[in-house]
């Protein structure tokens, strides 16, 4: 794990048993990057949420892959960049649940990406470099 | 995540403790649908203790209200947390689930 004044990075494997590993660092935040404690959950779901995705969707094989977390604070700022070497995919291309349906017309499932949107400020996706980008913003009160 | 299951005045409570996520979801499903399939007509999810929900919970949420209104039967869920609620709110899900401040009144029959 390496780490900054603003910075942490975290490389983790392409298994949902890493979202312990997410969780911890993300509990750990307020501390680190002087987050406000009401952040962790919506900061903690919205990183499931996407690591969940990569880990599900991106890969065609079985081969371990590696998947960048890369959390900095800049002044009112919090930017989280994902990395993976999946196939090209872009979470912000999908359309969005339509939330306001009665519980018998709602699909299961699809909410994932709908809440990151909710969540963070904004979410940007790029391909670069055969990698999958997402960047996650999130405006902080203090 | 811990699953309690308790009778009272014709309802079942399922309490449940700790974090409903991704890694927990296939066990707590499991446990949702043996407990669907044991008929009961009212069931109140107390939330009480739920510290944290992302989309595999709500995912098991959505089920179960499906599966109970096919059956005519009631699911009300009670006691969410502010960030629970907060979930609920953005995903459209206070509007599909009747929500109590807390257990005794879920208990009552409206």
């Amino acid at each position: 794990m390496e780490e900054n004044e603003h910075t942490l990075s975290l490389r983790l494997s392409n298994e949902l048993g890493e979202l312990s590993r997410l969780q911890e660092v993300i509990e750990s935040l307020p501390g680190r990057m002087n987050l406000p404690p009401g952040m962790i959950m919506p900061i903690n779901l919205a990183l499931e949420e996407a690591f969940t995705n990569i880990v599900n969707y991106a890969f065609n094989d079985k081969d371990p892959h590696a998947i960048g977390v890369d959390i900095t604070r800049r002044e009112k700022r919090l930017e989280i960049r994902i990395t993976d070497d999946g196939r090209p995919y872009d979470p912000t291309a999908r359309e969005d649940p339509d939330v306001a349906l009665p519980a018998e017309d709602r699909k299961v499932g699809g909410l994932g990406i709908f809440l990151i949107k909710k969540i963070m400020d904004e979410v940007v996706y790029r391909r670069e470099n055969e990698k999958n980008i997402l960047t996650l913003i999130k405006s902080l009160p203090i | 995540m811990n699953v309690s299951l308790t009778n009272r005045n014709d309802y079942l409570i399922i309490g449940l403790q700790g974090r409903l996520d991704t890694l927990q979801a296939d066990a707590v499903e499991k446990k949702m649908l043996e407990v669907l399939g044991q008929k009961h007509e009212r069931i109140v999810i107390d939330c009480k203790e739920l510290d944290y929900i992302s989309s595999s919970g709500l995912r098991i949420f959505l089920i179960m209200q499906k599966k109970m209104m096919g059956a005519a039967g009631t699911l009300k869920l009670c006691n969410l947390q502010p960030s629970i609620q907060e979930v609920f709110d953005m995903s459209g899900f206070s509007m599909i689930f009747a929500i109590a401040p807390d257990l005794e009144t879920a208990l009552q029959d409206q």
